[in-house]
């Protein structure tokens, strides 16, 4: 099994963080989330102009508890992934999943889990445990590693639809939305794929626009609609 | 005989043509949904909300119910023939259902999975006709002290009991009650964490929300894995897809045993219904070892038959809990929920008293639901399969583009757009940090519910907090989610330390 993983050790491209402190703590991202919502709420909180004659438990009661909770888990949270950082590599025997559920789980889900991760693994014949193992193996160094050219595709699709979308018309920004996912989904024909993008946008506008009457802006083709 | 003359007036209101087609409609698309990869049966309810709003509620409901049952459908053909379930509560599917299929056995798996999904959906919708009315009228007696109770159970159920980790689960549920309280204060007019901007003055859209935690963020996650994907494993089925008598006597019992697990679990809030299934799976496979000849591991149809038919029994009940409490227990419900509020229609103890036609036509609809999918699965699930050939870059490009259709649609603003993606952009760091987001929905819906319960009883005690446990049902309700707790936090630590002892073996071998 060793053999197996440490060429996919070595094939796993360089990333952010590697060797450093922050190397399988990325999941810190989650408490940065709430703890920046839990501070929009205490900015709210403190900000609103709440009437006077408001009854006592107030419009500001329920967000503060929810904010309070929300620092408390932030908190908490931190420690956790500091505490217990993902696992970045598959090179130990235990898998990756089994080391993750030790900081985080419940006796359902750790039952659920235990299941989920070797159905009946003693029954089944060496070579297919070997392939699972290699699976499992190639899984777990998937795991810490987000494609993030893919993702910025797919993100930046959408950021541009939204922003052109009432400008160029429905027919143009659903049909770069399309062609810019398809290319993040790993599409490599990209003057077919715009052809396919742009029957794709005109028939939704004539069903649904056309048929059903929904309001989608007809922007620059306008004229010609 | 008052809930079936009720029922019957029911079926002839869903028996109408143009409700017919809704419900093929959405049988149709539900089992498309879930057949396809990745796609579950809340995404096909997300992507098809602002859809529907085109329609008359009972139109947009009886179709919701076709996609819901047909997901479910979906889900486990996927999960038979890729071993790629679509919903957590297809997993327990995967395990003896996939191997029947690499035992060349899979149009008989595919068989047993759609008429285990009938036997729990019937069974549990044709109870919800019963318990329906007299669930509705027990709550009808309910306060805001009960109600409080009711929102705590589910929050604390579906976010500690069922998620993976607890704390990622309070993660969720606590983002989600955040982001509704954002907007206009109900009670009091006041202005809350809007900062001057008016399109934040009616809340967060739940719509957008939903759309953009359950599919566009999909689609982004899915991005950022496309290229780091396993071998394909389909196997192709075709062949003889009905059962031999002896392979229906072999997966009768499980089918009813798992029916029978899956019932009680459609009123308790822990999240849908994948507790169940792999309840059913593990006690199907406790009677297997004891038998003679042990088929667990070579493809047992006991095996795909209990959690088939527990996964859709949960489903059927969940709904009658969903109308008569207006309490929902998965994500999905939670969308259905949403749904009828956009319809100016609140389920709950009213509901079958305000609203009886929609009431009875839509639990009418479950039934035909139910046929309908039989049909178009059981003979033709090796045709659904096809739909796997669809390239993978146009799928995802497709739903992106219905994402962005179905919100711009209802809201006629770019504003919401931008919402939608920010809204998508925290749904995949929470999806690729393993957080839950049934939680979250949840919590986005019963928020609400809950803050106005209990400023309501506070406010009628003049701040007395003992109001809140002075009433005999919400003691109840406590005292079963603090033995829930209990019963959660002893099982970890026995985890955890099974789970130790475990690494260490693997290690020293």
């Amino acid at each position: 099994m060793s053999t197996t993983t440490d060429t996919s050790a070595r094939t796993r491209t360089g990333h952010l963080g590697e060797g450093t402190w922050w190397h399988g703590r990325s999941g810190l991202l989650v408490p940065l989330i709430l703890g920046a919502f839990s501070t929009y709420l205490l900015i709210g909180i403190l900000t609103m102009d709440v009437a006077e004659d408001a009854d006592p438990p107030g419009p500001q009661f329920f967000p503060m508890i929810i904010m309070v909770l929300g620092y408390v888990i932030t908190v908490l949270l931190t420690i956790a992934i500091i505490r217990n950082p993902e696992p970045v590599d598959a090179d130990t025997a235990a898998p990756a999943e089994a080391r993750e559920e030790k900081a985080f789980s419940t006796p359902v889900t750790s039952a659920v889990a235990a299941s989920r991760l070797s159905p009946h693994e003693e029954d089944e014949p060496s070579a297919d445990r070997r392939a699972l193992a290699e699976a499992r193996a190639e899984d777990a160094s998937h795991r810490t590693h987000s494609d993030f050219t893919s993702l910025a595709w797919a993100i930046g699709g959408f950021a541009a639809f939204a922003a052109i979308l009432e400008f160029a018309g429905w027919i143009i920004a659903a049909a770069l939305l399309f062609w810019c996912v398809a290319r993040a989904m790993g599409s490599r024909r990209p003057l077919f794929d715009l052809t396919l993008a742009l029957t794709f946008s005109s028939l939704v506008y004539l069903a649904f626009a056309v048929l059903l009457g929904l309001n989608l802006p007809s922007g620059l083709l306008g004229g010609e609609f | 005989m008052d809930a079936l003359s009720s029922l019957m007036e029911g079926f002839t209101h869903a028996l109408t043509p143009i409700n017919l087609l809704w419900v093929l409609v959405g049988c149709f698309l539900g089992t498309a949904v879930g057949v396809l990869p990745g796609l579950g049966s809340s995404m096909a309810v997300a992507l098809l909300l602002p859809m529907t709003f085109a329609l008359d509620p009972t139109g947009a409901f009886i179709m919701f119910a076709g996609v819901y049952f047909g997901g479910l459908f979906g889900d486990s053909t996927m999960a038979i023939l890729m071993n790629t379930p679509g919903q957590a509560s297809a997993i327990a599917s995967t395990f003896e259902g996939h191997k029947m299929a690499r035992a060349g056995r899979a149009p008989q798996a595919l068989a047993t999975a759609a008429i285990g999904a009938f036997i729990g959906g019937f069974v549990s919708c044709f109870l919800v006709v019963f318990i329906g009315p007299l669930l509705a009228d027990l709550s009808a007696n309910f306060g805001p002290a009960e109600f409080l109770a009711l929102a705590l159970f589910a929050f604390v159920a579906t976010s500690s009991v069922v998620a993976d980790s607890v704390l990622k689960g309070l993660m969720a549920l606590l983002l989600g009650i955040g982001i509704s309280v954002i907007g206009i204060d109900s009670v009091s007019g006041t202005e809350r964490f809007t900062f001057g901007v008016p399109e934040l003055f009616d809340g967060v859209s739940l719509v957008t929300v939903t759309v953009g935690m359950l599919a566009l963020g999909e689609v982004f996650y899915i991005a950022s894995r496309i290229r780091r994907k396993a071998a394909d494993n389909t196997i192709n089925a075709s062949g003889r897809p009905f059962l031999s008598g002896r392979e229906f006597k072999e997966a009768l019992p499980a089918w009813l045993r798992g029916t029978a697990i899956g019932l009680p679990f459609g009123v308790v809030p822990v999240g849908g219904a994948d507790v169940p299934t792999f309840m059913a799976y593990g006690l199907e496979r406790k009677l297997d070892s004891r038998r003679a000849d042990p088929q667990f591991g070579k493809g047992a149809i006991r095996g795909l038959a209990a959690p088939e038919a527990a996964g859709s029994a949960t489903t059927g009940i969940a709904m009658g809990a969903l109308f008569a409490l207006g309490l929902p227990i998965s994500a999905t419900a939670a969308i259905m929920l949403a749904a009828f509020r956009q319809y100016g229609l609140q389920p709950g103890p009213l509901l079958f008293d305000r609203a009886p036609e929609l009431v009875w036509a839509l639990i009418a609809s479950f039934f035909i639901a139910m046929i309908v999918l039989l049909i178009i699965n059981l003979p033709f699930a090796p045709l659904w399969a096809k739909l796997l050939k669809i390239p993978e870059p146009y799928l995802y490009g497709g739903i992106a583009v219905f994402c962005g259709l179905g919100i711009y649609a209802t809201s006629a603003s770019t504003f919401e757009l931008f919402v939608l993606l920010g809204i998508a952009i925290i749904s995949f760091v929470l999806k690729r940090y393993g957080v839950p987001l049934a939680p979250l929905m949840i919590g986005m819906v019963l928020g609400p519910l809950a803050e106005t319960n209990l400023r309501d009883a506070l406010l009628a005690s003049g701040n007395d907090l003992s109001v809140l446990i002075s009433s005999p049902i919400a003691v109840v309700l406590y005292l079963i989610l603090i033995a829930a707790l209990i019963y959660t936090g002893t099982g970890r630590v026995l985890a955890r330390r099974r789970q130790r002892a475990r690494a260490e073996a693997l290690a020293a071998r």
